[in-house]
């Protein structure tokens, strides 16, 4: 079999673990909280889209436009309402609170939407583009990915060319210095998780049609999240969408040439590898904040 | 003062023999009611409310403790602990994965409760001597055995095994692999994989390119889907997908015609087998949950019956299991018999079925003479 093949489904789904990376990473970079509830945000970005899909006929890609203000507002009000509470406290503090959320959700989830996985078939859901050389590419795979690359694309320029984008990398580069400038850091770190929540969500949507939806699928995509994050280094946006990608080809390459069983293994020595060289992970930077 | 204490002791003593003999049997019930089985935990829940149910209606009240175990040994292992200890239950149901009742077995001589083990396959469970242990399902072995003798007539010369790294799948893949040697097949590839994980298409694409006869699963629940969506997607086709139970038996998974048709199953129980109020379970079943009972529904209805009803005739742990072992059953799962043969202990030899899936239809195609249609081999798209 081709070497290409599973760098090529490698990459591919490297771009999803992204942008779930993404949105954790700026959580991150910009409120200094890890967000144990990301993966349960991913869960709700995938009962979106099947509700979209299912009630309301559309498909699951063109929905991503109704997802993300819905999904922005949510993490606002909860970022408003309950996260805010903790900016300023221990780590452990933050580490309840985004739990417990988490665990809110996805129970609530499980009693609304019973344990029944959900499908989401599509038209194009098993389909393939097939390459000469016996080359498969999915064709959900592919729009999530090139999706996934237009959403970068979008984030990057809000990040480095608007005044908003400039405030937020300001207030995680230096919370105290950006306040002192008269950055208003309590409304940045509102924004920060809404868009983090808004990231989760259309991760969730955009493997909505190629994995199942289930009220505790997030948990092993928060898990995935975390370590993409760590690898990329804490906080940086690049590093997350390098580390997604990484993710996946490991991943992709180590099913292929040794066995599935073995991939978390190779991911994880990877994983460990990189913290023993570069504490500060791939694109960190150094120290942080204290 | 001290004699009318004495009396009131007396009194209470030869009481509460009595009290205890009219009260509810207390029967403790453990499932994975959260966690990654949760779907199939639900089923087997299904299934004890309606024995539950029906045995009301046969004047026999059954006080049930349930309690989760969300698919965690170590929690199951802990509430058999609280069942026994605290809620003093004559007998304890569950747990649903081999995982879990696996390691409850080996705890049950300690506590002398019976246990009942309605679904779990794995073969260790009752082959320790284990005393107190019951198993009314067929143990893994017999989900391959039955599988491939339905297939045998066909003549398949190579197999591939995509299995979940899970208890259930490595030993009913062990047993598979053991089967297969017996019947002269060549194992072509062999691809274990943890649970969960949104891409399977490199392990998929590894067995495509040797391009084996028989593709064997285990999965449970949503994975079976996702594996067989990506098996279609990459064009993988071999003579037949064998499916080893869970995953492969729900009632959603039939539903997803595009990638199901065709799919070989083991399972312990359909409604359409001509076993004592099988079909009447399935047709109850569907009105009041409003969906198509799996076999560990009927599985969780007929551990339960059968626990209850031996538990209202004995008087304490020690001769409700001296009930279970003598006493034979006959219900929805054909007849019951807890016997010791072949290295097992306390064993139901559970004749299991093989059905496939023919236009989003459950059909029992194997043994002859439980089956009304026939198998559709070579597999097609």
């Amino acid at each position: 079999m081709s070497f290409l093949q599973p760098l090529l489904s490698g990459i591919l789904t490297g771009g999803v673990y992204a942008l779930a990376g993404i949105g954790m990473s700026l959580v991150f970079g910009v409120m200094n909280i890890s967000n144990f509830a990301h993966g349960d945000l991913m869960m709700l970005g995938m009962y979106l889209a099947y509700f979209a899909f299912t009630l309301l006929h559309i498909d699951p890609y063109l929905s991503l436009v109704l997802i993300i203000p819905t999904a922005f507002l949510f993490g606002y009000v909860l970022e408003k309402l309950f996260i805010n509470r903790v900016i300023n406290h221990p780590h452990q503090n933050q580490i309840l609170l985004t739990i417990g959320l988490g665990l809110i959700m996805s129970n609530t989830a499980l009693l609304a939407f019973t344990s029944d996985p959900k499908i989401l078939t599509t038209s194009y859901s098993s389909s393939a583009f097939n390459l000469p050389g016996g080359i498969s590419i999915s064709v959900p795979l592919l729009l999530s990915f090139l999706i996934t690359c237009v959403i970068i694309a979008i984030l990057y320029i809000f990040l480095s060319k608007t005044t908003t984008g400039m405030a937020l990398r300001a207030t995680s580069q230096n919370r105290e210095a950006a306040q002192l400038m008269g950055i208003n850091v309590a409304k940045m770190s509102a924004i920060a998780f809404g868009l983090g929540t808004a990231l989760a969500a259309t991760a969730g949507a955009l493997i909505a049609p190629t994995y199942y939806i289930h009220p505790l699928a997030g948990h092993s995509f928060l898990l995935k999240a975390f370590t993409i994050c760590v690898l990329g280094g804490l906080g940086s946006v690049v590093g997350a969408g390098v580390g997604g990608i990484i993710i996946g080809v490991v991943e992709a390459m180590s099913s292929t040439y040794l066995s599935s069983d073995w991939k978390d293994v190779v991911v994880f020595v990877l994983f460990l590898a990189v913290l023993l060289f570069r504490p500060q992970g791939l694109f960190g930077k150094m120290g942080g904040q204290s | 003062m001290k004699k009318t204490f004495a009396l009131v002791v007396a009194a209470a003593l030869l009481a509460f023999p009595i009290l205890a003999y009219s009260a509810p049997v207390k029967i403790g019930f453990i499932n994975s009611i959260t966690g990654k089985e949760a779907q199939i935990g639900e089923n087997l829940t299904n299934g004890a409310t309606m024995a539950i149910e029906d045995l009301k209606a046969k004047g026999i009240q059954v006080e049930l403790v349930k309690e989760d175990d969300g698919g965690d040994p170590k929690n199951a292992l802990a509430a058999y602990e609280k069942l026994v200890t605290r809620d003093a239950v004559m007998g304890v149901v569950g747990p649903y994965t081999s995982g879990c009742a696996n390691v409850v077995a080996s705890r049950a001589d300690q506590y002398q409760v019976p246990l009942l083990v309605p679904a779990a396959a794995k073969e260790e469970i009752t082959m320790k001597g284990y005393k107190n242990v019951f198993r009314l399902n067929a143990p893994a072995n017999v989900y391959s055995k039955v599988l491939m003798d339905a297939v045998k007539a066909y003549k398949p010369k190579t197999i591939a095994f995509v299995y979940a790294a899970t208890d259930f799948g490595v030993s009913t893949v062990k047993t598979a692999q053991e089967n297969a040697l017996k019947m002269g097949l060549k194992e072509v590839a062999n691809e274990k994989y943890q649970q969960g994980q949104p891409d399977y298409r490199p392990s998929l694409l590894k067995v495509k390119a040797l391009n084996p006869d028989l593709v064997f699963l285990v999965s449970y629940d949503a994975d079976a889907i996702l594996l067989m969506r990506q098996a279609k997607e990459i064009g993988l086709a071999p003579k037949a997908f064998l499916g080893a139970g869970a995953g492969y038996t729900t009632a959603q998974f039939a539903q997803q015609t595009e990638i199901s048709n065709f799919v070989v199953s083991a399972t312990q129980w359909t409604d359409d087998v001509n076993w004592t109020g099988a079909a009447d379970f399935g047709s109850r079943y569907k009105t009041k949950f409003g969906k198509e009972p799996s076999y560990h529904a009927a599985c969780a209805y007929e551990a339960i019956r059968i626990m209850a009803e031996s538990a209202s005739k004995s008087k304490n742990p020690a001769s409700l299991r001296a009930a279970l072992k003598a006493g034979s059953w006959s219900g929805i799962m054909g007849s019951v018999k807890f016997a010791d043969y072949s290295g097992f202990t306390n064993q139901n030899n559970h004749p299991m079925l093989v059905q496939q899936i023919q236009n989003g239809k459950y059909e029992t195609v194997y043994p002859a003479p439980f089956s009304k249609k026939k198998l559709v081999y070579p597999f097609k798209r």
